[in-house]
């Protein structure tokens, strides 16, 4: 059978540059994560595919990559990294004292559609704060969110936050069959404006209408509190999101921050503030997370947690590029100085000097001119003798 | 990154409309109608650029943030889905989705599995989904009408504007699919990134959207 040489769909090589690009994000996070106390942990890139449907809040199944293994069992490479980790907080570590501190910086793995310039292998970065409630936890994880774009090297982008307790108190108002709840909520989501007052036309008697119809377009500043409170009284969640953003603002985030009260995630086991991360030049949100309390509670240890993950990819292209490293000496050395040769290019700048492997002088010329290295390092018992290739 | 929003327009008769509705709402047009060998049009009184693109690339543009709004019709919405909001029903390049079968047959008499031709196999398949029945689907790129005369399929689901053409090759529509009209979609991140400027273009679209009524 002849090989193919390319790469399945969504995966792709990545070459010099596009590597540094990915690692300088990657080692800014962890750089901050790590000196904000959190631990790193790396989960299996293979988990049971049940992990990920017993919680109650699966991703849709045809976005999992699956295996089956020798068993006959069926995995899937990790689609999400905070499931495994609230897993192993609520198992290996249960006689861990909380409130516990993690980060990981992994590949997850989506099956994407096909020819939709989509990614199947999504690099995330983030970390969990697992067994702390409450109003200081939201606070800590979202100005970590700010600061760890700012350390990639942003300055405009926003953390947006929403609730997911606003939608249900909203849609509480209403008597609606599930379904119907449902359907309303991809809509609010989804700022399908006219489908929503099209959908809402058949429930135009009940009277808490208006105030989901608004929802939908509650995004933006500050301001959206207000109105969301005039609109349907007061609700715990608003003053949760006010109270933060007082904090936040006095604190100097307030500029980072903006707010979505429609907001509605992905993957459904979030239960407090709920937000995500929009930087100029990204076509998506970069940076995802929240507060989901009930999640190590499904793996036996009920404990409250929040957290977040950021693309690393999709920060690295806002970034300007790298740039790329170019070999300036080549040292010509004979075998028994080899310990002299590479300390010598160990005393360049890193990635400028390499050694040449070839054993005649003129190979190594030939080799630098080729290669377009200006300049050849001539090692001997006597010391260094600089010759440029070019001559 | 500059302050203009760019925005990615169906080509053909919905680029037409949204043209003329862009200029009944007092923005400048003439780049769209002289475009010469540009593929990018500035509109000289408005923040505004557009490109023209085929259905499926406006969704796949403004998808991946490349624009930041588009014009298409909710036919290209529903069978390639993707995330983007959906702010507006420009009420324009309105038609229906309808399930035809040859005229005098029982489409949902008999047990045997039916067979369903379409251009747009996704509608097809939810629109089936929904009522809990298998058929198979055949995706046909051309004219669809051909395929239950030669008996490649029980009926079929297609756009229907008037109704001729399905009448002149003897197949009557049963059932509406799904209602369809050009809408306004806007890329999620822009939305948040740029609400003022994109706002301000959804209130002139919809004003004139409201006067069209």
């Amino acid at each position: 059978m002849q090989y193919i040489p390319n790469t399945p769909e969504g995966t792709r090589d990545r070459l010099f540059g596009e590597c540094q690009e990915r690692r300088r994000v990657q080692s800014a996070l962890t750089h901050l994560f790590r000196q904000r106390g959190y631990s790193e942990i790396i989960t299996p890139e293979e988990e049971f595919y049940d992990l990920f449907t017993s919680t109650g809040a699966a991703l849709p199944q045809e976005e999992m990559v699956k295996i089956i293994d020798r068993s006959g069992k069926i995995c899937v490479l990790r689609p999400d990294c905070t499931t495994p980790i609230a897993r192993v907080a609520a198992t290996r570590l249960k006689d861990m004292v909380l409130p516990c501190r993690f980060y990981y910086n992994e590949t997850v793995y989506r099956s994407s559609r096909a020819h939709r310039g989509q990614r199947s292998e999504i690099p995330q970065c983030g970390i969990e704060l697992i067994g702390a409630k409450g109003k200081k936890a939201d606070l800590e994880i979202i100005a970590t969110a700010c600061d760890a774009l700012r350390a990639c090297g942003l300055e405009r982008f926003y953390i947006e936050l929403g609730h997911a307790d606003i939608f249900p108190a909203f849609a509480r108002r209403l008597d609606l069959p599930d379904e119907a709840v449902e359907t309303m909520r991809s809509l609010v989501e989804g700022k399908n404006f006219a489908a929503l007052s099209d959908f809402l036309k058949d429930y135009a008697d009940q009277p808490g209408i208006l105030a989901i119809q608004r929802l939908a377009y509650l995004f933006g500043g500050v301001e959206v509190l207000d109105e969301a409170e005039a609109l349907a009284g007061e609700m715990p969640a608003i003053s949760h999101l006010r109270d933060i953003y007082d904090q936040l603002s006095q604190a100097g985030y307030g500029k980072y921050i903006r707010f979505d009260l429609g907001m509605v995630h992905h993957i459904d086991y979030y239960t407090g503030p709920i937000f995500r991360g929009y930087v100029e030049g990204a076509g998506d949100a970069v940076l995802s997370g929240g507060r989901y309390d009930q999640l190590c509670a499904s793996f036996g240890r009920p404990a409250q947690a929040t957290g977040f993950a950021i693309n690393v990819d999709a920060v690295a292209q806002c970034l300007p590029q790298p740039e790329p490293v170019q070999v300036k000496e080549v040292i010509h050395y004979p075998g028994q100085l080899i310990g002299k040769a590479l300390a010598l290019a160990d005393s360049k700048a890193p990635g400028t000097c390499q050694l040449s492997p070839c054993t005649r002088l003129e190979s190594t010329l030939q080799l630098a001119k080729e290669k377009g290295i200006p300049t050849v390092l001539i090692l001997s018992e006597n010391g260094v003798e600089e010759v440029q290739s070019h001559e | 990154m500059s302050d203009r929003l760019r925005i990615a327009l169906t080509k053909g008769r919905l680029q037409d409309k949204s043209v003329a509705m862009f200029e009944r709402a007092g923005l400048d047009c003439a780049p769209i109608h002289n475009p010469g060998r540009r593929l990018i049009h500035s509109l000289p009184n408005y923040p505004l650029d557009a490109v023209l693109a085929k259905a499926p690339d406006v969704i796949t543009y403004v998808e991946h943030g490349v624009c930041d709004l588009g014009i298409v019709g909710k036919d290209t919405i529903l069978e390639h889905g993707g995330s983007f909001y959906e702010v507006l029903d420009l009420g324009f390049g309105a038609c229906r989705f309808a399930l035809a079968v040859p005229e005098g047959t029982d489409f949902y008499k008999s047990y045997k599995t039916r067979t369903i031709a379409s251009k747009y196999p996704e509608v097809t398949k939810a629109f089936f989904k929904g009522k809990g029945m298998d058929v198979d689907i055949i995706k046909i790129e051309g004219s669809v009408e051909l395929a239950p005369i030669l008996g490649l399929a029980d009926g079929i689901v297609d756009i229907v504007e008037t109704g001729a053409t399905l009448k002149a090759n003897g197949l009557v529509p049963i059932e509406t699919v799904a209602e369809v009209s050009a809408r306004l979609i806007v890329n999620t991140a822009s939305m948040k990134l740029y609400k003022s400027q994109i706002e301000d273009l959804i209130r002139r679209c919809e004003q004139e959207v409201r006067k069209a009524k």
